[in-house]
């Protein structure tokens, strides 16, 4: 049976401590577009951290829920594309082909979660931070619309050393940055079709949830939502 | 589709509108990828302190849209016929290629643990020397490879496990002093033998 | 005719007429013979570790082979060398346990910084005014070593002053042997976030002057009164892997956490409860959980031990401290207090925790011991789930450990300050390496003015930053990235943990290790200081303190002190197998009992109306990673400001100042003013300004020159009460709207709102 690529946040683990931005940003060559760009709204964060406040001073509470690409099964950026730039693979994942993307940007508009990334301009990195470049990773160009990949290298590197050794991909061996980094290990990885992988486990949760599962475009990342002290009865 | 059947002059007329504003666009902004990560010789031609995937000129750009690239001019006029003939084969120097993506090019260091005694008195041999003699490796020039803007991640190791022969995308090397490229690597070509082999032929099989 | 034939005409058309002859000069760099022998395509992983804060995190740094444009002997080329791609925390390393945080993962930035300075450099133009010219390595040294001789010469050793950031390991061993043996006046380490008031308290109450091991992992209940431990403070890596345990890595179980702070930081953020009390009133606070806890008899006075004698009134029970005494005082109501006293006792093994603005407050040193107090009182110190000291003669294998020095690092850069301004000649000489306090102290405190003074400054930073811009002459350090490395964490793991790293690259620049140079300096200078550093190199002196190590400690791991170097080298360092972190108590007894006070606060309550509460930077820590565009560009966590900086208002305080998101601001305090857009945020209580610390430089690389304002320039050159300790979270400003701002957020968000938590 193929892969079925999935992944579980806990937000009653995740600090928003934001080094699952930072990881993504050096694993997949995602270009800084300085100030002004930004203030344009064209920073690229494949992922990101939201947070949400709730309540007023002095009662505020806080959470934080980093958003990605959740890879949807019934994704609303893969029909809309005139190219099929962006297609479903075989395992699972909403693919970003950039040699056949021409810009049109109609997955950007269509996709609900915001974490598609267009590039506005040609990346550019003053010398020598392209040293810094991972050699596994295209470096996307002007024109071209860019989004998580769930680490779409960590994937394939990880099945050709399985294939070359002639076994199964063990749960938990593929890693995407994002995963590898998070210190309270609020994020995990892994086959959505092997039901003994954590990653099956946790998505049946009863703490699980899937991020605007109303719209049915059936995400591949299951949040679970934060629990609360359940130890104020023994008081 | 006869309705849109034009005049060979309009046709030109249009191709001449469209070209010009797309040199127009290329000179409004740097415009269309180029020289890939490793390709430090080649972004130093204008060097401005930045590394961008934009060609630096838009002429460049034209010549990659039409696949043209110039024969590599090898500094030495090396001779895969004589190497191979030999005894040699081609993993002995483009070590690592049964290993990871991409296949070794010899330094100067490692040429010259044979010819230090090995024909040391011909002439092309004798630059060789002279290149280590100077503390510089040889600058080969890139015969096989894609262009960054293909998005190609092309891994050797995996072809090599499955039994693909070198020559099936090199040509037969045993005929040819320095590499020309006698195949034609098109995404046809590529997909072809997937199909035969029955290996993936998804999108990111290759691009990512 | 297919769409794609169509365009490749009209390009042709088009292009070829405009550009005919317009070709591309190919200039062709030459190459280098490779140094190193590496598969290319495939990733080598070299352990290392992380200096971006004194964490002291174990790094694997994934080297791959490419082409870099480096300088060798005169000439420009291209060399094929291994590149470090990305770092990843190391998994065998006990403290981040293969774990990295954002800063962590910005590291790379540093060695390939295009600001990085790239060889030697003499100053050319007036002092400050930035413009340098080169210089060879020999020259460098020579003026460096011809400088010290002269000190020599005229017997003036104690006019060389060494200002660094906190060192641990050889090189600070290095470093102190240096300044010992050449007889300069003793050597300053400075950084903003020193913790020293927490490690004077600690020192006080349980003998111990370093940073607690926090055992989150294991414990039920956190009270943490503003340290923003899942942020920048102590060990954040070990921290939040702890908390992810502490929430949901053990079955049924779930720990609670409770922040106390008058600004929701980002631990705050992911708090159970957040509790906005009054600012400074931390220790009050606690006495009154402890006060509690007392009279409810839940645990006896004694289990507070010496931490508790150290606290007045403690054996009486404290009853000046009960809720209802103090809960105007602290802005907690007084049932809150006691439910929060009573979940305490009730989950064992609860934590109490203090740092950052809470101890950065006149009374600093009092809220640190009334919180130890508290800690003692729960049982929870030296236990599992508490908080644990690692052995200190452990650490000290090896001479590595930093020594118990509570406060003396802000001591010694006043001292240093007020030295150089007691006579011209005081100090002649200033050797600096990695702190920028010109940038990191109050502009009141006059750092300045007085390293104007100073005849000679050499620095070895590897960038220009505010205090480096004085230099006279900048010796380059390498890379972490491209340096032997090695350190002592103190804190983070109950396991002793001595690491090492061997360079993970070759150096991109002509720079050399600012320990390889003291050494270098030493053995040309010559006489004691020769005989005190026998080592030719670093690695040398890292060797030699492993070699005592594997003698105490490796003979039943490894065969030999070769092999033993040799494991340690590819594991990233040696960690005891069993926890060495012992109970307390065994150090000398704690000195006088703290005072209690009041907060006290610069500036008029009726002219500055609101408490300034600088805090640290998710992003930046204190000031020292702006300059990496990953930082600049990472949103911040709370505020999703990007490239720039804010000032944090309540939505009432905004209201009545007429002040919206995004006006610009201004900030004035006894000491200074500057301008910042607001970020109007219902996390803050409504007297207190925030604002974080790492923007507004005025000269540190392109990325964060002229960027925002920095709020420490504004501070009070206040101190906290028996010590020495900068009181950074004791000035009074008032606030005023000037115009519009420009506040940079993140943009991307969902379009809906998201379903709602349970």
């Amino acid at each position: 049976m193929p892969h079925h690529w999935g992944m579980a946040i806990d937000l009653d683990r995740c600090t928003g401590c934001e080094a699952c931005v930072v990881a993504c940003h050096a694993e997949n060559n995602i270009s800084t577009v300085g100030e002004d760009q930004a203030a344009r709204g064209r920073a690229k964060h494949w992922i990101r951290v939201e947070r949400y406040y709730e309540g007023e001073f002095p009662d505020v509470k806080m959470k934080f829920m980093p958003v990605l690409c959740q890879q949807c099964d019934a994704a609303p950026c893969e029909p809309v594309c005139p190219t099929f730039a962006s297609y479903h693979t075989s395992e699972g994942l909403n693919g970003q082909i950039y040699n056949r993307c021409i810009g049109t940007r109609y997955c950007a508009n269509a996709c609900p979660y915001n974490v598609r990334y267009f590039n506005f301009y040609n990346p550019e990195w003053d010398k020598p931070l392209n040293l810094q470049l991972n050699p596994d990773v295209s470096v996307r160009e002007v024109g071209v619309m860019e989004k998580c990949t769930f680490c779409i290298q960590r994937i394939k590197a990880a099945e050709i050393q399985a294939q070359a050794e002639k076994r199964e991909l063990k749960d938990g061996e593929v890693k995407p940055a994002c995963v590898q980094s998070c210190p309270p290990t609020a994020m995990v990885f892994g086959d959505l079709n092997d039901p003994n992988s954590e990653v099956s486990r946790l998505a049946h949760s009863n703490r699980g949830t899937k991020l605007l599962a109303e719209l049915g475009t059936l995400p591949k990342v299951t949040y679970l939502q934060r629990d609360s002290w359940h130890g104020a009865e023994n008081t | 589709m006869s309705r849109f059947r034009r005049g060979v002059n309009s046709w030109t007329r249009i191709a001449l509108i469209v070209g010009i504003l797309i040199v127009a666009g290329a000179f409004w902004e740097r415009a269309l990828p180029a020289a890939g990560p490793d390709d430090a010789s080649k972004a130093s031609a204008q060097d401005t302190g930045v590394y961008t995937p934009a060609h630096p000129t838009v002429f460049d750009a034209v010549k990659e849209f039409f696949n043209s690239r110039p024969a590599a001019v090898q500094p030495i006029a090396f001779t895969h016929k004589v190497h191979l003939a030999n005894g040699l084969q081609c993993v002995n120097c483009h070590t690592g290629v049964d290993e990871g993506p991409d296949a070794r090019i010899p330094s100067v260091n490692f040429c010259m643990t044979c010819h230090q005694v090995i024909a040391k008195d011909k002439p092309e041999i004798k630059k060789v020397a002279a290149y280590r003699a100077r503390g510089e490796d040889i600058p080969w020039q890139r015969v096989y490879g894609f262009e960054p803007s293909a998005h190609v991640k092309f891994n050797h190791a995996p072809h090599i496990r499955a039994g693909v022969q070198c020559a099936a995308c090199h040509g037969d090397m045993t005929t040819q002093t320095v590499a020309e490229p006698k195949v034609n690597l098109t995404m046809g070509y590529c997909v072809e033998c997937h199909q035969q082999k029955k290996v993936s032929v998804d999108c990111v099989t290759c691009h990512f | 005719m297919e769409r794609r034939d169509f365009l490749k005409i009209s390009a042709a058309g088009g292009a070829a007429a405009a550009l005919e002859g317009c070709g591309n000069p190919d200039h062709h760099l030459i190459r280098f013979i490779p140094e190193e022998d590496l598969v290319p395509g495939i990733a080598t992983w070299k352990p290392s570790i992380c200096t971006q804060c004194p964490a002291g995190c174990g790094l694997l740094v994934r080297v791959m082979q490419g082409d870099a444009e480096v300088v060798r002997k005169g000439q420009l080329g291209i060399l094929k060398m291994g590149l470090a791609k990305k770092l990843e925390g190391n998994p065998a390393h006990p403290i981040n346990q293969g774990k990295l945080c954002p800063r962590g993962q910005a590291g790379l930035q540093v060695t390939y910084h295009p600001d990085r300075i790239k060889g030697p450099l003499t100053r050319s133009g007036a002092r400050g005014s930035g413009q340098f010219k080169p210089v060879s390595w020999d020259e460098a040294m020579k003026q460096l070593v011809g400088q010290l001789s002269a000190l020599q010469r005229g017997k003036q050793e104690s006019a060389l002053a060494i200002l660094t950031s906190p060192l641990r390991g050889q090189r600070k061993t290095i470093v102190d042997r240096f300044a010992a043996s050449f007889k300069s006046s003793p050597p300053v380490e400075f950084g903003f976030f020193d913790d020293g008031v927490v490690r004077e308290a600690n020192l006080r109450s349980f003998g111990v002057a370093s940073l607690p091991t926090v055992d989150l992992g294991q414990t039920n209940y956190v009270i943490s009164f503003g340290a923003d431990f899942l942020g920048t403070w102590n060990s954040p890596v070990a921290q939040a892997i702890g908390y992810g345990r502490m929430r949901n890595g053990r079955q049924g179980q779930r720990g609670k956490l409770v922040q106390v702070e008058p600004r929701i930081s980002q631990t705050g953020a992911s708090a159970d409860e957040w509790v906005p009390s009054s600012i400074g009133t931390e220790g009050i606070f606690a006495l009154s959980l402890a006060n509690v806890i007392l009279q409810e008899k839940l645990r006896p006075s004694a289990a507070a031990g010496r931490a508790g004698d150290a606290i007045p009134g403690w054996s009486q029970g404290l009853g000046d401290y009960a809720p209802a005494k103090v809960e105007k005082q602290v802005g907690v109501p007084a049932a809150r207090i006691s439910r929060i006293a009573r979940e305490a006792a009730a989950n064992a093994p609860a934590v109490v925790l203090i740092g950052d603005a809470a101890v950065a407050q006149s009374n600093g040193l009092f809220n640190a011991m009334a919180v130890n107090a508290l800690n003692a009182l729960l049982g929870s110190v030296g236990k599992p789930g508490g908080i644990l000291f690692s052995s200190p003669e452990i650490v000290q294998t090896g001479k590595t450990a930093s020594p118990a020095k509570g406060s003396a690092v802000n001591d010694s850069l006043l001292s240093l300050v007020n030295r150089i301004n007691s006579a011209s000649d005081a100090v002649k000489v200033l050797m600096l390496y990695g702190a920028n306090p010109v940038f990191a102290t109050p502009q009141a405190l006059g750092v300045h003015d007085a390293f104007e003074k100073i005849p000679f400054i050499a620095s070895f930073g590897s960038f220009i930053d505010e205090t480096s811009a004085m230099a006279d002459l900048i010796l380059p350090d390498h890379s972490p990235l491209e340096s032997w490395l090695d350190d002592a964490p103190p804190s983070g793991s109950t396991r002793t943990v001595l690491s090492v790293a061997e360079p993970a690259m070759h150096p991109l620049h002509d720079t050399r290790a600012m320990p390889d140079v003291l050494l270098d300096l030493a053995h040309q200078l010559g006489g004691d200081l020769g005989k005190a550093l026998p080592w030719k190199t670093y690695d040398e002196a890292i060797q030699a303190e492993f070699a005592a190590l594997y003698k105490e400690k490796g003979t039943k791991t490894a065969k030999d002190a070769d092999e033993f170097w040799k494991t340690t080298r590819e594991q990233g360092g040696w960690w005891s197998a069993e926890e060495t972190a012992s109970p307390v108590g065994a150090g000398k007894a704690g000195g006088a009992p703290v005072k209690i006070s009041a907060p006290a606060f610069d500036g008029d309550a009726s002219s500055f109306p609101f408490y300034f509460l600088p805090f640290a930077s998710q992003l930046f820590y204190d000031g020292s990673l702006a300059h990496l565009p990953w930082m600049q560009e990472a949103p911040d966590p709370l505020s999703t400001v990007m490239w720039g900086t804010w000032v944090e208002i309540n939505p009432k305080t905004a209201e009545k100042l007429a002040i919206r998101q995004g006006d610009l601001v201004e900030i004035a305090s006894q000491h200074g003013q500057l301008r910042a857009p607001a970020l109007v945020t219902p996390g803050i209580a409504p007297d207190v300004i925030a604002m974080p610390i790492g923007q507004g430089h005025e000269n540190f690389t392109r990325y964060a020159t002229g960027r925002g304002a920095n709020p420490i320039s504004i501070l009070a050159p206040m101190q906290v009460a028996e010590t020495n300790s900068l009181a950074w979270a004791a000035t009074r400003v008032k606030v005023s709207a000037v115009g519009h701002g420009k506040l940079v957020l993140f943009g991307g968000s969902l379009t809906e709102a998201p379903a709602q938590p349970r």
